[in-house]
């Protein structure tokens, strides 16, 4: 309810306590210094006034007048500069009206029993009016300075919690804070788990490291504030804010509560930091255990055609043709195949990932690898159609030749599928150089890529969902990119003009022949 | 000889054209269909005597084929599952599926259970079995009697209505969430532990060896399943 602050330590480490004055001195006290000089102006200069405007008429008027007339002096007095503006009044009032007013005048001898009665009870009356008055007004000022206090207060939080955590939210609040209350810097330090000590975050004002955590009563003349930040008993921080002056008890009230406050984000920020880790960690473990199922599944259907075929073929509750035989066989193979392609896959992706592979690179005649490529796609899609426009001019690229099978394989039978789908089973190649460099096109009619999911299309099993997991075509491309990143290329993909999609790379180009 | 129709469906080709050549080459007649919508346009079209069906399709699924199906047709659903989680097939089952199996799997085990489904399903217009007989035991539902080497063997209440609920489905497999709610009722279900108690107890009185039990058989983790056969309405349980 009132200023009373007892003697307290302001800083955590050093034990400065604030010089002192009484509670109610200091409330009684706390009108500012220049209405109360006018106080005292008005006390003295009312008096003598009043006084020499009396003297001529001092025998025609009562002395209860007189009485009032000084009274009235006193309140103005009082109003205007607080309790010791009144009682200086008051005391000028009493030795006035006692010396000019009270026969025998010119002395301070009363005649009158009476008037030394009236006289003293002018003196009473007029400090406990000054009394009462000083207290008023310093109720109002302490109310006003409350209000202030709660302002600056609310301001600065507001602009805490609806902060968005990070260092440079910090910044701005920390400036905010020297700011509002006459810092000249200030400097915040957080606690750091891993390095179990202070590490300074932002720093206001100063250079930073010029603010220490510590106290060094060595240095520092004016020791600076050191406001610790603590939620529960466990230390987060340290605010260090330096000044000219030593904070009023109001001021430093709202700098502890705002400090409360502040620990507090640090703790949200903290517990943010921490949420997002787990969900981080959360989403890697969803992948893993789609990859697990994707792997499981595209592992176990091959596996299945071939059993199934297997068994039939030896089973003897049937009788099996030669043509029923082929049938089954072709199934073994074909899914055979796929196992393996997979299992390449699969080998070539841990491999990328694990960053154990080096590309060799020289120059490659890519119309051989294209050869070699095309040949075996075009026995794995027997109805596919594969036209070429490459020439000689762009036929050297500066290349792995095993990582460039592995591209053109991956990219080819990507393709294939895509032709598959739309049924058009026909896919062009095309190169063509600029700028050093040598540009494949493998260019499909079928469905194309969407421009949204073009780059995820290169993240490896971008296509896995848990409840259908599938490796599919994503492995394949994200391969194809590994590869073609450790040969110093690119990939990207186009549309088709007319529908589909076109993947295309870019390989330095292996010089003139 | 018609021996039955039957739907595939799996959205692998390789998967479909082999389980469809191994039925077609027993005289089945084969339909394929390679997703959930098509699956369910052809059980209507088709009027398969049995549907194979793989629960893990892009689209409509298996399960959502086993709930579509169920709300019009009684067809045997036999369900082909990669995954090893039993909860997928223990699923299926609850959802109206009739029998499971794990990929990759043999032809014989895969004619075993369509030959069992369809011969079930055959029967289910006849009335439902009243006696067993094997290995000298012999259970007469009507008869509210369990024989064993020639002796009565008294069941508790429960044991009975387990035994009964078990024996009307003969080879067919019931989850234990299926057999829980029929037989204690619906409250009951996930406790499995009493389940598991009570057919111990229940194998205990009919199986000649109950550690390795030939009339009531485990399928871990999902439920059990009645292998004896009814008895041939000649057959006469002794007093």
């Amino acid at each position: 309810m009132s200023v009373t602050t007892p003697p307290r330590k302001v800083a955590s480490e050093g034990s400065r306590v604030r010089p002192l004055v009484s509670p109610r001195l200091a409330r009684l006290t706390s009108l500012r210094p220049r209405r109360r000089l006018l106080g005292y102006a008005v006390a003295t200069g009312g008096s003598v006034a009043l006084t020499l405007s009396f003297l001529p008429i001092r025998n025609d008027i009562t002395p209860l007048s007189k009485g009032f007339g000084f009274l009235v002096i006193v309140v103005i007095a009082a109003a205007v500069g607080g309790l010791w503006p009144g009682i200086l009044a008051s005391f000028l009032g009493f030795l006035s009206f006692n010396f000019f007013f009270l026969p025998p005048y010119g002395t301070f001898v009363i005649a009158r029993a009476e008037d030394v009665g009236v006289l003293f009870v002018f003196l009473g009356l007029s400090i406990l009016i000054s009394a009462l008055l000083a207290r008023a007004a310093e109720r109002a000022e302490a109310a006003e300075a409350r209000e202030a206090e709660l302002q600056t207060l609310q301001a600065l939080s507001a602009q805490l919690v609806a902060a968005v955590p990070g260092p440079e939210t910090y910044q701005s609040i920390l400036s905010r804070l020297v700011e509002a209350f006459g810092f000249s810097a200030g400097s915040l330090f957080v606690q750091d788990a891993k390095a179990r000590q202070l590490v300074e975050r932002v720093t206001v004002g100063a250079s930073s490291g010029d603010l220490s955590p510590r106290w060094d009563p060595a240095t520092d003349e004016h020791p600076p504030e050191r406001l610790p930040l603590s939620v529960g008993g466990h230390n987060l921080g340290l605010l260090v804010l330096r000044g000219a002056r030593p904070l009023a008890p109001a001021e430093s009230r709202v700098l502890r509560a705002f400090c409360d406050q502040f620990a507090l984000v640090l703790e949200r920020d903290r517990l943010l930091r921490t949420a997002t880790e787990a969900e981080v960690y959360r989403q890697s473990d969803n992948v893993r255990r789609s990859l697990l199922a994707a792997v499981s599944h595209d592992l176990r259907t091959p596996l299945a055609a071939i059993k199934a075929s297997v068994t039939d073929l030896l089973g003897e509750d049937t009788e099996q043709g030669a043509e029923y035989s082929k049938e089954a066989l072709e199934t073994i193979n074909k899914e055979t195949d796929r196992l393996a392609s997979l299992v390449a896959n699969l080998l070539d992706m841990s491999r990328i990932e694990g960053g154990m592979l080096k590309a060799r690179v020289q120059p490659v005649d890519l119309t051989e690898v294209l050869a070699t490529c095309i040949d075996r796609i075009e026995r794995q899609w027997p109805r596919l159609r594969i036209r070429m426009g490459t020439n000689d001019q762009t036929s050297v690229v500066r290349a792995d030749p095993v990582f460039m099978d592995r591209v053109l394989t991956n990219l080819l039978d990507n393709a294939a599928k895509a032709a598959g789908e739309s049924g058009t089973e026909q896919i062009e190649l095309e190169s063509e150089r600029s700028d050093g460099r040598v540009v494949v096109r493998v260019i499909d009619h079928g469905p194309g890529v969407p421009e949204s999911v073009r780059e995820q299309l290169f993240y490896p099993f971008y296509q896995v969902s848990e409840r259908h997991p599938r490796l599919g075509t994503g492995l394949g491309l994200a391969i194809a990119k590994g590869f073609l990143v450790l040969m110093n290329g690119e990939i990207w993909i186009e549309d088709t003009p007319g529908g589909g999609a076109t993947f295309a790379f870019s390989l330095p180009a292996g010089g003139d022949r | 000889m018609r021996k039955g129709r039957i739907l595939v469906v799996d959205d692998e080709e390789e998967i479909r054209r082999a389980v469809g050549r191994a039925l077609a080459a027993r005289d089945y007649v084969v339909e394929t269909a390679e997703d959930g919508e098509q699956a369910v346009a052809a059980a209507r079209r088709f009027d398969p005597d049995l549907v194979v069906l793989d629960l893990n399709m892009p689209g409509l699924d298996g399960f959502a084929v086993c709930r579509q199906l169920r709300t019009w047709s009684q067809v045997p659903i036999l369900v082909l599952s990669v995954r090893e989680d039993e909860t997928d097939k223990v699923t299926a089952l609850d959802l109206g599926a009739d029998d499971y199996l794990t990929k990759p799997f043999g032809t014989d085990e895969l004619m075993a259970r369509v030959r069992a489904l369809l011969r079930r399903a055959g029967a289910q217009g006849s009335p439902p079995a009243v006696r067993f007989v094997a290995e000298g035991l012999e259970i007469g539902l009507d008869a509210h009697r369990v024989i064993r080497s020639g002796e009565d063997v008294k069941l508790t209440k429960t044991e009975w209505s387990l035994l009964e609920e078990l024996s009307r489905h003969p080879g067919k497999l019931l989850t234990h969430n299926w057999l829980l709610e029929h037989v204690w009722g619906p409250g009951y279900t996930g406790d499995v532990d009493v389940l598991r108690v009570f057919i111990s107890q229940l194998r205990g009185k009919i199986e000649p060896d109950p550690a390795r039990p030939r009339i009531i058989a485990t399928d871990p983790g999902i439920g059990y399943r009645w292998l004896l056969r009814p008895a041939e309405e000649t057959e006469q349980l002794t007093s």
